[in-house]
């Protein structure tokens, strides 16, 4: 079992003097800050020998009292071992670059990429620096920057001004207003890069080809989303992902609400695992706070984010089925009817169907009603019979099995190399589940199984996102007979500003690994927030997946993804 | 009444052209009625039965408890929306797509028999056109749809309806040839291509008679009508709606309006092929006695229209090249195995 | 605007019948008053009343799920709430809808697109605005991206509040709208 100190030592008998400032955290947490010249050989050599071989991220940071711009990549294993690097690498401000990991990590583009066009750092060799998340009128604001002068005025009404284009069309434009322009968050000079349309265009061969828009409203997406699709006839050549169309800047408003208004944004990141992105908020800033959590209010964390994990597995997969089979298909119609069984359970709870705010700093919010385990007693064996019976429906359906098997394959090795996370990773045969790796709360006492796919295929990621539901009841029920009485809060008050500290907390949400890199200056606010989401991870996997499919396999390769494109714009 | 009766077949035999054409006419009109209205009922139907399949009610504000009216409330706001052609779409085609396609299925109604009457003994036909060779001619007729729908998604100019038309054109051609092999395969059996002749020589039901060709016309007939899990031309979720993602109000009402009356038709084309038509004992009480065969064959359209919608909600749909290749590789060969089996049968009990 | 918009004629027609003059004034120009007071005999007489209950009863929502609110729209849609039992169903294609649900946040990146779907839609149309964002930018009101003032940019009928509001509320909405619809009180039911 590598630890991170042999990690550490490693390191540094390979690259003296490269590595500063190093800190040992936990057998599983590696801070460190590396020469920026030596980033690239430090990566591949912790992928090449230390078995790194998940690039889980990156996370710009702005020292503006240093004059320095920070990346820190977050380096870890697909179960080789729990150790979590976090790599940072500072630079200038004044013309931040950086070199960048594109070569060596296939998924490193986008979170370089949202880098660059939120704080301006440029990274060196990378072949496509083009915007993601924002629109082209905001390119070159760097909004994320802590010098980012105040927020453009929105509220002057008729903005949005018909242009007719060209070829007749109209579109609709937001040009700045002149109190924008004053105020300087128009920039002067913007970067100049092709627009998506034209790269896309460029890729078109010939007149037999054409493309076709999958987004940003079509019946496919789960939000708004644009894939666009390289037909040639009925086969598709290639996928083109523009994503940014629900981005609200959560990161950045974050730092401007105190410790606790953060949470309510957590819940608005993705709407259907609130819980699970309050437990990661929650738990990173416990960790700098050094809170200890009372053994109920763990139960009940666990106890409502598996809840939370049923309903949000049944209503992506009854998504997923009215993609492949039309809304009038009755079984979509049943998940539904019983997610609202388990949605009555987490309301009894929580008070609310979507939005928690549940979790809080060092417990949660409240105890479980009295009833919570009768109704518990009656809800989940009948949720587990349904599932069962789900399975077997899909198992014995022969035109699901046409439309599903060998569709969508994702090979082990490839799963891993593109950084795909949760049930479509493990439906690759891949055992990586954070409550494995990267115990929380009570996970190491509570017996259940990491269900794993051997394919890889659609109907693989459905069957483990079944299964799980399966897996997850084990779980609740398991809790219910532990749960020990006893206080849900801290005892002391959590105080309002959290000293000086940063950590990095993982959860696995139901869509996969989530991380967050919380930054603490010693405030009331936080520094710096960084969500590594899950569903940002899997839908960059989406374009290679599309290569050669028919049209009617896209929609079931990305339904099978389960998406929320809110979690992947933020 | 006898003289009316008598002064009609005097005006019949002096001026047997405009009698027919009269005729010709009134039937137009009541075929007409009776369809559209049975599509309206049919299309408030499968509202109901599909929610009930999923559990849930369908509509029940609009008239009463059950939502008989929901359809007239969609039918008079497709009416007054407004009516847009898109800027850059082939006009004309745009414009004669649903025409043709209610075209069509008036040219069915026209030789389909809905049914009979029992007077005295004897069963009447209900049909405008009593053709010899109907069967093959409302089968051909059915497939008219297709065009319309290639005209439809043809002239959008949108990129989702060009795939719904070829979709629809490709899986018309794959399926067209196992249906008409079906047909003729029935029509050796009953010794007739009237639909007419075809239903009262059913002693035993052609289905059991022939249950091969029965499933192959029963997968085909569904093809046909473009119904889940071979919608491929509309293809809700991958092609936004398909051919039809363009249009808006009326004429998109009348598109969605065809195919409910085709599906219609379709019911009532697989019961007289295959389900003794109208055939079934005579209920004994005065007056049910003469309608007793419309009811029969409206009893079997029923269950072969659930079966539809029972169908819809239970299927994942297929995508376009299974449907082809199942079209080709396997109904093909195995309507032609049926028509060996029919001619055999057919030989022998002739 | 030339006659051969309203019906079909040749182009060279047109312009040809642009010439023309019936009492003294241009044909087109009659043309289009008379379907005006047409329009304007419907609106005050008692056929509107018929035109808006045919309306009202039949309100097909655009299927696009923008955010927290798109998931309560999913399952207002779905069995539990099903909202066919008030003649409403999700469709796909702006074409064939009549009422817009707003159902997000509105950023920059996604306003045109909006913008683009509302314009796509045929008259009458309406649009309702659920949940705090859609409304004034809830929770993200100090975004750089979103956009607060949504009722500048659509004629919203009906705002639905809450964060997410329940699919009960939306049914609400609905029903608000409907009445709306009836009492000829719609900001868009002119058509």
């Amino acid at each position: 079992m590598t630890t991170a100190s042999e990690v550490l030592s490693s390191l540094q008998s390979a690259f003296p003097g490269a590595i500063k400032d190093p800190r040992v955290e936990s057998d599983a947490r590696l801070w460190a800050t590396v020469d920026p010249k030596r980033i690239y050989d430090v990566c591949k050599y912790l992928t090449d020998k230390l078995n790194f071989d998940h690039y889980s991220g990156s996370a710009g940071v702005d020292w503006i009292a240093n004059n320095e711009m920070e990346v820190v990549e977050i380096m870890a294993s697909h179960g080789a071992h729990p150790v979590v690097a976090m790599l940072k690498v500072r630079t200038p401000r004044d013309n931040p670059s950086i070199k960048s990991l594109t070569g060596l990590y296939w998924n490193a583009d986008w979170y370089e990429r949202e880098i660059w066009e939120m704080f301006g750092i440029n990274f060196e060799n990378h072949s496509g620096l083009y915007p993601l998340l924002l629109s082209d009128e905001l390119m070159g604001v760097w909004p994320w920057r802590k010098d980012f002068k105040g927020y453009p005025d929105l509220t002057t009404g008729q903005r949005a001004v018909a242009l007719p284009t060209a070829n007749g069309y109209t579109e609709f434009r937001i040009p700045p207003t002149p109190a924008e322009i004053e105020a300087g968050t128009v920039p002067k000079e913007r970067p100049k890069y092709p627009s998506f349309r034209e790269r896309e265009e460029a890729e078109i061969k010939s007149d037999s080809e054409m493309i076709m828009h999958l987004g940003p409203q079509h019946a496919m997406v789960p939000g708004p989303f644009l894939l666009d699709i390289l037909v040639e006839g009925e086969r598709v050549r290639k996928g083109f992902l523009d994503v940014g169309y629900i981005h609200k800047g959560i990161e950045k408003i974050m730092e401007n609400r105190t410790w606790l208004q953060g949470i309510t944004y957590t819940d608005r990141m993705c709407y259907v695992a609130s819980l699970s992105n309050n437990e990661c908020y929650c738990g990173a800033v416990e960790k700098i706070l050094g809170l200890e959590v009372p053994e109920r209010a763990q139960y009940i964390r666990v106890i409502v984010e598996e809840l939370s994990r049923i309903q949000s597995h049944l209503i992506g997969t009854g998504e997923f089925l009215t993609l492949i089979a039309g809304v009038g298909y009755a079984p979509w119609q049943y998940m539904i009817i019983d997610r609202e069984h388990v949605i009555s359970l987490i309301e009894s709870v929580t008070g609310a169907r979507l939005t928690h705010s549940f979790v809080r700093f060092g417990g949660v919010r409240n105890d479980l009603p009295d009833d919570f385990a009768e109704k518990c007693k009656i809800t989940l064996p009948y949720i587990k019979s349904r599932i069962n019976e789900f399975i077997e429906l899909f198992a014995q359906d022969p035109i699901y099995d046409l439309r599903m098997k060998d569709v969508g394959v994702l090979p082990a090795e490839t799963a891993k190399e593109v950084g795909i996370a949760g049930p479509a990773l493990r439906a690759s045969g891949v055992s990586y589940d954070m409550r494995v790796e990267d115990p929380i709360l009570v996970y190491p006492d509570l017996d259940f199984k990491v269900i794993t796919g051997t394919k890889g295929d659609c109907a693989d990621r459905i069957d483990v996102r079944l299964r799980e539901i399966l897996e997850s009841i084990y779980i609740i029920e398991q809790c219910l007979d532990r749960i020990p009485s006893g206080p849900i809060k801290p005892e002391a008050k959590v105080p309002k500003k959290v000293p000086a500290g940063e950590a990095y907390y993982r959860v696995e949400d139901p869509r996969g690994e989530m991380g967050m890199y919380v930054i603490s200056d010693g405030g009331d606010k936080p520094y710096r927030v960084k969500v590594r989401g899950p569903f940002y991870a899997t839908l960059q996997t989406l374009p290679p997946l599309l290569e050669g499919v028919y049209v009617a396999d896209v929609v079931a390769i990305a339904g099978s993804m389960d998406g929320c494109p809110s979690e992947a714009d933020r | 009444m006898d003289g009316i009766i008598e002064s009609i077949t005097q005006f019949a035999n002096q001026e047997p052209a405009i009698f027919a054409l009269i005729i010709g006419i009134i039937g137009a009109a009541i075929i007409a009625g009776v369809v559209n209205v049975g599509a309206m009922l049919l299309i408030w139907g499968e509202r109901k039965v599909l929610g009930d399949f999923a559990a849930r009610f369908g509509p029940n504000r609009v008239g009463g408890r059950w939502g008989i009216l929901q359809l007239g409330a969609d039918a008079i706001k497709l009416f007054t929306k407004e009516d847009i052609i898109p800027a850059e779409a082939d006009k004309g085609v745009y414009v004669w797509a649903p025409i043709v396609a209610s075209m069509a299925t008036m040219l069915v109604a026209a030789a389909i028999p809905f049914g009979a009457l029992h007077i005295n003994g004897q069963d009447y036909p209900l049909v405008v056109a009593n053709m010899d060779i109907s069967a093959f001619y409302v089968e051909a007729a059915l497939s008219i749809m297709s065009i319309a729908v290639f005209m439809a998604g043809y002239s959008s100019n949108n990129k989702y309806s060009m795939l719904g038309a070829f979709r629809g054109m490709a899986r018309m051609i794959a399926y067209e040839v196992p249906m008409g092999v079906c047909v003729i395969s029935v029509a050796i059996m009953a010794h007739s291509l009237n639909l007419v002749e075809i239903a009262q020589n059913q002693t035993l039901w052609y289905a059991f008679a022939q249950p091969l060709g029965f499933v192959i016309f029963v997968i085909a007939l569904i093809t046909d009508l473009g119904r889940i899990p071979f919608d491929q031309s509309e293809g809700e979720e991958e092609i936004i709606s398909g051919y039809n993602t363009e249009y808006s109000g009326i004429r998109w009402g009348l598109l969605y309006f065809q195919e409910y009356n085709n599906a219609l038709l379709g019911s009532i084309l697989l019961t007289l092929l295959f389900l003794g038509g109208w055939q079934g004992p005579i209920i004994p009480i005065p007056l049910l006695d003469i309608i007793s065969p419309l009811i029969w064959m409206l009893m079997k359209m029923i269950i072969v229209l659930w079966f539809f919608i029972w169908v819809r909600s239970s299927l994942v749909r297929l995508r376009i090249d299974q449907v082809t290749d199942l079209g080709w590789k396997w109904m093909l060969p195995l309507s032609i195995v049926n028509l060996g089996w029919a001619v055999l049968v057919g030989s022998y009990f002739a | 605007m030339g006659i051969s918009d309203v019906i079909p004629v040749p182009v060279a027609i047109d312009e040809e019948l642009e010439k023309w003059t019936i009492f003294g004034q241009p044909v087109a120009d009659v043309w289009f008053t008379t379907t005006e007071k047409i329009h304007q005999i419907i609106e005050m007489g008692p056929i509107k009343n018929i035109f808006n209950w045919g309306r009202k009863n039949s309100v097909y929502f655009l299927m696009q799920p923008m955010g927290c609110c798109g998931v309560e729209m999913f399952v207002f849609g779905a069995a539990p709430y099903d909202s066919d039992r008030f003649g409403c169903i999700p469709r796909n294609t702006p074409r064939q809808t009549d009422v817009m649900i707003m159902s997000g946040y509105i950023t920059r990146k996604y306003l045109p697109v909006f913008k683009n779907l509302w314009e796509q839609m045929p008259e009458p149309k309406w649009c309702i605005a659920i949940g705090e964002c859609a409304i004034s930018g809830g929770p993200f009101y100090d975004s750089y991206n979103i956009i607060q003032n949504t009722a500048d940019y659509f004629p919203i009928d009906v705002f639905i509040p809450g964060c997410p509001p329940r699919p009960e509320q939306f049914l609400e909405g609905l029903m608000q709208l409907q009445e709306k619809i009836k009492q000829r009180k719609d900001k868009r039911g002119y058509y």
